[in-house]
């Protein structure tokens, strides 16, 4: 269990590793989809990404049902934690066992632009996706002009 | 084992193999179990659905393969990113005859199940002994 912050404009580290996203971008993605670095140290990994709305919050947590994923908001910080059950037929033995189970759990804590009293959660095919979206007053806006 | 916390792993790239269709191929973790019957395979796939993959058995090697849709991030800008997204592929030899038609396969939440089933001839046997 770990928390990890961001601010993404000012963050030092964030820079780094964006400037690492657009090397990896024009160097070996022939898809131009960065998805960039994996593995810092707490399960389960995690993706942030944005879009005008607000954010996405991915993680790959597959063969759990949708009960077994607890998602919690406090304040502005986002905690996603369950447990993975392994289960096998009886009678027989394990050759490999490379599928982690057990408990994770992860908090991350979003922008203070960010209305987590209307995020929504949604489980499919084994990837847990939390949109997160904007307050009002934060999004981007036209803004008409009146005729004189 | 119940209560362990979850450490994670980096998704292992496949280098072996090289690819005709674009984007990253990573390895599935696999758990495989062995009954007398069958042997059961299941793969961690996360983002594959059941039309987008594909299970051969041919000269005892088995393949697996699944593609993820890519789609879904159009319009996303990453804004911090801990793990990478690609294909999935993996192939093992088989030590057991498989019957290839009777073959189960079943993806339930990114997992996928696969039930092999041993060729007649190939499961154990019990010889009984007869008293002289």
């Amino acid at each position: 269990m770990a928390l990890f912050r961001f601010s993404p404009t000012l963050d030092p580290i964030n820079a780094l590793l964006n400037l690492q996203r657009e090397l990896e971008r024009v160097v070996d993605n022939p898809l131009g989809l960065d998805l960039g670095l994996s593995g810092r140290g707490v399960s389960p990994a995690v993706n942030v990404f944005s879009d005008r709305d607000g954010y996405m919050v991915r993680t790959e947590v597959p063969g759990m049902s949708p009960e077994q994923i607890n998602i919690e908001s406090h304040g502005r910080t986002l905690t996603i934690s369950g447990k993975r059950e392994s289960g096998a037929p009886q009678g027989g033995s394990f050759h490999r066992r490379e599928r982690s189970s057990g408990q994770f759990s992860r908090s991350l804590q979003l922008p203070a632009d960010l209305d987590l009293s209307r995020a929504e959660a949604s489980y499919k095919q084994g990837m847990l996706t939390v949109r997160i979206p904007k307050r009002e007053e934060a999004k981007p806006r036209q803004i008409t002009i009146k005729a004189a | 084992m119940a209560n362990q916390e979850l450490t994670p792993r980096e998704k292992q790239e496949l280098t072996r193999d090289e690819q005709t269709r674009p984007g990253r191929t990573y390895v599935p973790d696999v758990d495989i179990y062995e009954t007398t019957d069958s042997l059961w395979l299941w793969a961690d796939m996360p983002g594959v659905d059941e039309h987008s993959l594909e299970v051969n058995v041919a000269d005892g090697v088995l393949s697996i393969a699944g593609w993820v849709a890519l789609q879904d991030y159009d319009n996303l800008t990453p804004v911090y990113t801990e793990y990478n997204v690609g294909n999935y592929a993996r192939r093992f030899t088989l030590s057991n005859e498989i019957e290839a038609e009777r073959i189960k396969a079943r993806m339930t939440n990114g997992v996928l199940e696969l039930e092999l089933p041993k060729a007649e001839r190939t499961k154990p046997r019990q010889i009984s002994v007869a008293a002289s």
